[in-house]
């Protein structure tokens, strides 16, 4: 989308917009609108400042330091099964923790996708600081299509104490459960956090792709040959090679290995317009949990091979395309 | 009793003394456990008594939000809570009638109704159990059976871990999520940012919900609430609004849990086939 077409679309949103509003008039007049009351406007200033100076508002901090003491009953995820490392391995769950990230694209889907889940999570962070905690587990991602190019990256888990370990400044986020986690950190592996690789390139082939220009000179016969597109093949593998380059990094920033779950590539044709010739977007999005570990150390537990009869529905092994995107 | 079967029909009525005559466990029980939730609840010595159910047909009121403000629509959080709540006290009265010791598997549906799009219909539905040898201790806030979404297999563990479910407690919050200015829209174009309004307004309906429940676990006198679950929905309401519910069941500790637990050692196993 070139600028002029994104301001043309600006244009005609804020049209839609006013649109909206006109219809809207009616209702505000009608009996049922309420505004906002004295108290809600305190506590939406509130969040303002807090969102914009990374904090926490006061009322969440109150609410997470009752629980933390105890004064509040404690809210977790887990199943039942994993009330059982409270004692097992001391294992406490304190609270349910959330953040979240409504995110405007202007230029870029793939950069918002970076910029938008580490929002979230270092929002969720904020709140299991604030309770007291070493890890959060069982760390859930969604995401909520808005009405224009937004998108609202949310992330949940529950933040959990291990009995005798300080409070850490900053808690490690694992996407397993519980269950997993102990089992993970008895092996010397200590889930930490969520990476993410994210890249989009732009590719504007000036004489056309090589299937194109294979057919300027056979105009009758290329579209009878076996032949790969070998330029958008390259241009492609590039995108998805900075991605993957990009995920790496964003582990090593935790010091950490990357078990990459969500994995996802799309490309465009956009058709010449009047200011530009036909041009290629590309975006490849990796997402996964970080993990730190010692390659020397090889797993302490034993196995216990064992064939379940339960039911299990055939699923693809190569679809790794799961609900983030 | 008397007063709990005020409200029940009178065919219910004779349907739930058919499945348990008065004060013994013969009879014949209906329930939509599964086969291993059946066997899990037996072997946590209680034993199911009959299908529970309650509903609530609600006609919501209307609100609306200001165009341009992010608020929580109490008229239809409030709308929201106490249709479901009034179906899980349906149930309960059901559970009550059985002698039951409380209410495992229940599931809380809503639904819309087609001919108009301001009715809601809420159902409470779940398996109502007691302990084999009547055992008393098990029940829930005030004497009355506990309820919780637990499974058959989620509940024998709950025990074997040294709680006891109190209650299914829970929060809602609808919110109205405000439109963006002209000018906000306008400065937005081609730029990469975070919308704060809308990111404020998601925080801020699952804080008022999650506030909710936890306040409610806290009336419940319970220590804390496991299996917790958020839900978001817009029971096709105008866009824009959205609820929040947060549900899970309240447990507390029971006082011989070192016992039990110390006798537990699970066995972890990792299938093959998976």
């Amino acid at each position: 989308m070139s600028i002029w077409d994104k301001i043309k679309h600006g244009i005609e949103e804020v049209a839609q917009d006013a649109q909206r509003a006109a219809e809207n008039l009616g209702h505000n007049v009608s009996q049922g609108v309420r505004s906002q009351t004295p108290e809600e406007m305190q506590r939406y200033s509130e969040w303002e400042q807090a969102l914009q100076q990374r904090r926490l508002p006061s009322f969440i901090q109150n609410r997470m330091f009752a629980t933390s003491q105890g004064h509040l009953p404690w809210i977790s995820t887990a199943t039942a099964a994993e009330l059982l490392l409270q004692r097992s391995h001391g294992v406490q769950p304190i609270g349910m923790v959330t953040g979240n990230c409504w995110y405007h694209f202007g230029y870029s889907w793939t950069q918002g996708h970076y910029d938008g889940w580490h929002t979230a999570v270092e929002r969720m962070r904020l709140e299991a600081i604030a309770l007291g905690a070493n890890a959060i587990v069982d760390v859930r991602m969604k995401v909520r299509h808005g009405e224009g190019e937004d998108m609202d990256y949310g992330v949940t888990g529950t933040a959990i104490r291990l009995t005798g370990i300080p409070p850490a400044t900053a808690p490690v986020i694992a996407t397993v459960s519980a269950l997993e986690f102990v089992r993970l950190l008895e092996d010397g592996v200590v889930p930490v956090g969520i990476a993410i690789g994210a890249n989009f390139d732009w590719y504007m082939p000036w004489m056309g792709t090589v299937a194109d220009q294979a057919s300027q000179q056979a105009p009758f016969a290329a579209r009878y040959w076996n032949m790969e597109i070998t330029d958008l093949s390259t241009f492609q593998e590039n995108v998805r090679r900075r991605a993957l380059y990009d995920l790496r990094e964003d582990g090593r920033k935790m010091a950490a290995g990357v078990l990459g779950h969500t994995s996802y590539t799309q490309m465009f044709r956009v058709p010449a317009d009047q200011d530009n010739p036909e041009r290629f977007l590309c975006r490849h999005i990796s997402i996964g949990t970080a993990i730190s570990y010692l390659p020397k150390n090889p797993p302490q537990h034993e196995l216990l091979a064992m064939i379940s009869l339960a039911d299990h529905p055939l699923t693809s092994a190569t679809d790794s395309k799961k609900d983030l995107i | 009793m008397t007063d709990s079967t005020e409200h029940l029909a009178p065919h219910a009525v004779e349907r739930l003394k058919g499945l348990r005559s008065q004060g013994s466990h013969e009879g014949i029980f209906t329930s939509d456990l599964s086969v291993n939730e059946f066997v899990m609840v037996r072997k946590a010595n209680f034993e199911p008594l009959g299908l529970v159910v309650g509903s609530c047909i609600y006609h919501m009121g209307i609100q609306y939000g200001n165009w341009n403000q992010n608020m929580e629509m109490d008229v239809l959080s409030q709308a929201m809570y106490q249709a479901r709540e009034l179906a899980i006290s349906r149930m309960e009265q059901e559970s009550i009638l059985l002698q039951a010791d409380g209410i495992v598997g229940v599931r809380l549906e809503v639904k819309r109704m087609e001919w108009d799009q301001d009715i809601l219909e809420f159902m409470a539905i779940g398996t109502a159990i007691a302990h084999r040898s009547g055992a008393s201790g098990f029940k829930g806030v005030g004497g009355k059976p506990f309820t919780s979404d637990l499974s058959g297999q989620d509940f024998w563990m709950l025990l074997q871990a040294g709680y006891r479910p109190m209650e299914m407690v829970m929060g809602s919050c609808v919110y109205h999520v405000a439109h963006q200015g002209l000018l906000k829209s306008m400065g937005n174009v081609g730029r990469n940012t975070e919308m704060e309004q809308f990111t404020q307004a998601m925080y801020d309906a699952r804080e008022l919900a999650m506030e909710r429940m936890q306040h409610e676990a806290q009336e419940a006198q319970a220590d804390g609430i496991t299996g917790v679950q958020l839900h978001e929905g817009s029971h096709n309401w105008k866009p824009h609004i959205i609820e929040f519910f947060a549900v899970g069941t309240a447990v507390k500790a029971m006082e011989n849990a070192d016992a039990l637990v110390d006798g537990l050692s699970p066995q972890l196993v990792i299938p093959v086939n998976d």
